[in-house]
């Protein structure tokens, strides 16, 4: 089934490599992706945004005007994107920039201080990598776990160290429950 | 030694005016071509201009580039043909004015091709309008009261301008007023061939030449007006020579 | 070989480096920069060339340098740059010397924006530059589309011995999308042997004049047979998907990005029973013309040409083909804004519900 996910946040958050992870997940386990960034001037800062979109299917048009999960890296982009959630999605948000979000009547929010999650690993960098595991668990079925796994574990196999970091931050991401 | 005219050169009319030295000058870079050995290996990139003349005059692989861009083409070209022997041959207009970006870029990626500029101050098919070459005071179509400075700035020195580059090999002004002109553009055209086909590097040969018919005088007396203007302001001489005492 | 996800500028870099591509010159603007990033590091692996220019105009030009010699090149811009490239490209046609130019399209015009828009369309296929050549132009709306179409460009090229364009918008240029790539072909110089300034060793040809100047009977001849070249790429060399269109009273006609969003909405429309199909021209030039004269005018009651570019510029070649048989209605975004697959539906709904309630 057509599965589309809003990744945002501001820029050198990890919001693109994210999404290239997640589409390459779904690449690797059959399934057709398209992974969408919105590009702009090569600056840092500002808000950083992309799309995945994952089917069994043939992809027909990547210019979805709704999407099924919204990551939000920061309050901004929470603000921006979560009207763009269709009725019954989910919004996973990074309540260490954000805060506790409140509830949403019709959808489901998935508060997850990932940056304290990724401080306490040692690395804020993975944040990203935390919030790709809340959406392994937020029952969305847009990745499996397993299929995430292999694919960071392949990704960062060269790098000596970085698959295991990304690993804990992509169990500590699964793992973690709303007190 | 016999003198003749080059195989290089077809048998027909150059085309250039009478008494224009585009024909001398096409003559020693033919012979030079031929003294370094590259009568069947030479590739002469044709540039927008009187030498645009040699499309028909020139024996042996030709391409015609567009206007001031001859520079940009040699290097797709020889990039890309490493073994050949690739010049181009452009007019003041051609590499001064609009092409300046491509000479200046081809030459600070210091490109093993061969440049040959023949400035003779105005833009010659054209109809005689002022060049970036044209010396102050000289009167043209465009400048009818002659190049002033005030408006039109000063003579642009390409030896010099180029020499500010750290990549050229060799860069050369000779004047063809006079034989010992011609017998040292010669040698260093021949230089230049020697090297791109041995060292390597980028070369860049000037030869200051007239134009009788936009200049309106006879081809006799530009050789006296080069003697007491052009060459007073674009002094003759060798202003980069990497490879002085390997390659004679 | 298994599918891979890539960016649109690398699917196209790489299929060009499996057709053989040796050379790439180019100069960086936004939203192509993959593309000579890309070929700067996997050109020199097997063995081409690679040169950043000092402008668009020095790149193309060196990119004519390459190919005269009978090296397979390429080099690609946005909106501004070809701009600067028409001269080039001019030259390409006029000296007719096979080589493959890519854009990938932003907001116009001027500097316009970087974001994806479709407003090089009368650029691309009109007036590529001065003197009234053409090239055929391919716009892919897939990535592995771009990536097959980039492998057969350079055949087309030099079958032709004119340039190739291939249009294709920022986001299909910056999105990433699942592809499989052709096979490695060798490159291969003799294609071009007839004419091309190579010399292999020890092969004995005669000198060879390759200019863009010619006598005013023979340029005249050219252009005959320029014309004639244009004719043999009408009659055989048009692609073009039709999706749904035998029954249709509604037609949507768009081309690359744009034409996935119509497509989306052509099959929202089709579950509600709306009778709407789609022509989408994979080559823009030449225009798919069969596939708008095939069609019973009696049943047809509208065109929606749906480009995102205001004012719609490839309306014109609607027009040409409908010639006056049905309205031409428009849905069009522009300077850099996309579309997006609800807007297109409910507009689509609205164009049709209007025209249907005015009694056409």
């Amino acid at each position: 089934m057509k599965k589309t996910l809003v990744i945002s946040g501001s820029g050198g958050q990890g919001v693109m490599s994210a999404g290239i992870i997640i589409a390459e997940a779904a690449v690797d386990s059959g399934r057709n992706a398209v992974y969408l960034p919105e590009y702009g001037p090569q600056q840092r800062g500002g808000t950083a945004k992309c799309t995945v979109i994952t089917d069994e299917e043939e992809i027909v048009s990547p210019l979805a005007s709704k999407c099924d999960v919204l990551i939000a890296l920061n309050s901004q982009s929470y603000s921006k994107f979560k009207k763009a959630v269709k009725p019954g999605g989910t919004l996973i948000v990074n309540s260490s920039m954000t805060g506790q979000t409140e509830n949403i009547d019709g959808f489901k929010i998935i508060n997850v201080p990932a940056d304290d999650i990724s401080s306490s690993l040692g690395n804020i960098k993975v944040s990203n990598i935390v919030m790709i595991g809340a959406l392994l668990s937020s029952g969305a079925d847009i990745i499996g776990k397993e299929e995430m796994t292999k694919t960071l574990v392949q990704k960062f196999s060269s790098k000596s160290g970085s698959a295991d970091i990304n690993l804990e931050a992509l169990n500590a991401g699964i793992n973690y429950r709303e007190k | 030694m016999e003198y003749k005219r080059p195989d290089t050169l077809k048998k027909t009319p150059s085309g250039f005016c009478p008494g224009c030295m585009h024909s001398l000058a096409t003559k020693l870079i033919a012979e030079a071509v031929e003294e370094a050995g590259q009568k069947e290996n030479s590739v002469h990139i044709v540039p927008v201009g009187c030498a645009t003349l040699n499309l028909v005059y020139w024996q042996g692989d030709i391409l015609g580039a567009a206007h001031g861009r001859a520079p940009a083409v040699a290097t797709g070209f020889k990039r890309t043909n490493p073994d050949r022997l690739v010049f181009t041959y452009q007019g003041d207009g051609d590499l001064a004015a609009i092409g300046l970006a491509e000479i200046i870029g081809a030459a600070n990626r210091g490109e093993n091709f061969t440049v040959v500029f023949f400035n003779n101050q105005t833009y010659g098919m054209t109809g005689g309008q002022m060049a970036p070459t044209t010396l102050i005071g000289q009167k043209t179509t465009t400048t009818i009261y002659g190049r002033d400075p005030a408006k039109e700035g000063y003579p642009m020195k390409m030896c010099e301008l180029l020499s500010t580059l750290e990549a050229p090999v060799f860069i050369a002004r000779y004047a063809l007023n006079t034989p010992k002109g011609c017998t040292d553009a010669k040698k260093g055209l021949k230089k230049a061939f020697d090297i791109q086909m041995g060292k390597g590097g980028f070369c860049f040969i000037e030869l200051l030449g007239n134009c009788p018919t936009n200049w309106h005088l006879t081809p006799l007396e530009t050789l006296d007006y080069m003697e007491n203007n052009t060459v007073k302001y674009f002094k003759p001489g060798i202003f980069r020579d990497k490879y002085k005492d390997e390659v004679k | 070989m298994a599918k891979e996800l890539v960016n649109g500028c690398i699917a196209i870099a790489e299929s060009a480096v499996r057709a053989g591509c040796r050379f790439f010159a180019g100069y960086p603007i936004t939203p192509q920069n993959h593309i000579p990033e890309y070929f700067s590091h996997r050109l020199p692996e097997v063995g081409g060339v690679f040169v950043q220019g000092e402008s668009e105009v020095a790149s193309i030009n060196m990119v004519y340098g390459a190919a005269a010699g009978g090296t397979r090149a390429m080099t690609s811009s946005s909106g501004p740059g070809i701009s600067l490239k028409a001269e080039g490209i001019s030259y390409l046609a006029g000296t007719q010397i096979p080589a493959v130019i890519v854009n990938i399209s932003r907001g116009g015009p001027g500097l316009g924006s970087i974001q994806p828009a479709q407003q090089d369309y009368l650029q691309a296929t009109k007036a590529l530059g001065h003197g009234g050549f053409k090239t055929i132009v391919f716009a892919p709306a897939t990535l592995q589309e771009a990536v097959d179409l980039t492998y057969s460009a350079w055949d087309y090229a030099e079958r032709d011995r004119n340039p190739v364009f291939i249009l294709m918008d920022g986001c299909l240029g910056n999105m990433m999308e699942t592809v499989k790539f052709p096979e490695m072909k060798e490159p291969d110089r003799n294609s071009t042997s007839k004419w091309n300034l190579y010399r292999a060793k020890d092969v004995k040809r005669s000198d060879r004049v390759l200019s863009p100047y010619f006598p005013d009977a023979i340029l005249e001849m050219q252009n005959k047979s320029r014309n004639a070249m244009m004719k043999r790429w009408a009659e055989n060399d048009v692609k073009v998907e039709e999706f749904m269109i035998d029954d249709a009273e509604f037609i949507a006609v768009a081309y690359g990005i744009a034409a996935r969003s119509a497509k989306e909405a052509v099959i929202c429309l089709r579950k509600e029973g709306y009778k709407i199909g789609l022509i989408r021209p994979i080559t823009l030039n030449p225009f798919p013309s069969k596939s708008f004269n095939k069609l019973d005018y009696s049943k047809v009651k509208g065109f929606i040409d749906t480009e995102l570019a205001i004012p719609a510029q490839m309306r014109i070649d609607i027009q040409a083909e409908v010639l006056g048989r049905a309205p031409i209605y428009e849905y069009c975004r522009s300077g850099g804004i996309l579309f997006d697959d609800e807007a297109v539906y409910s507009n689509y709904k609205k164009i049709i519900t209007e025209a249907s309630g005015n009694g056409i």
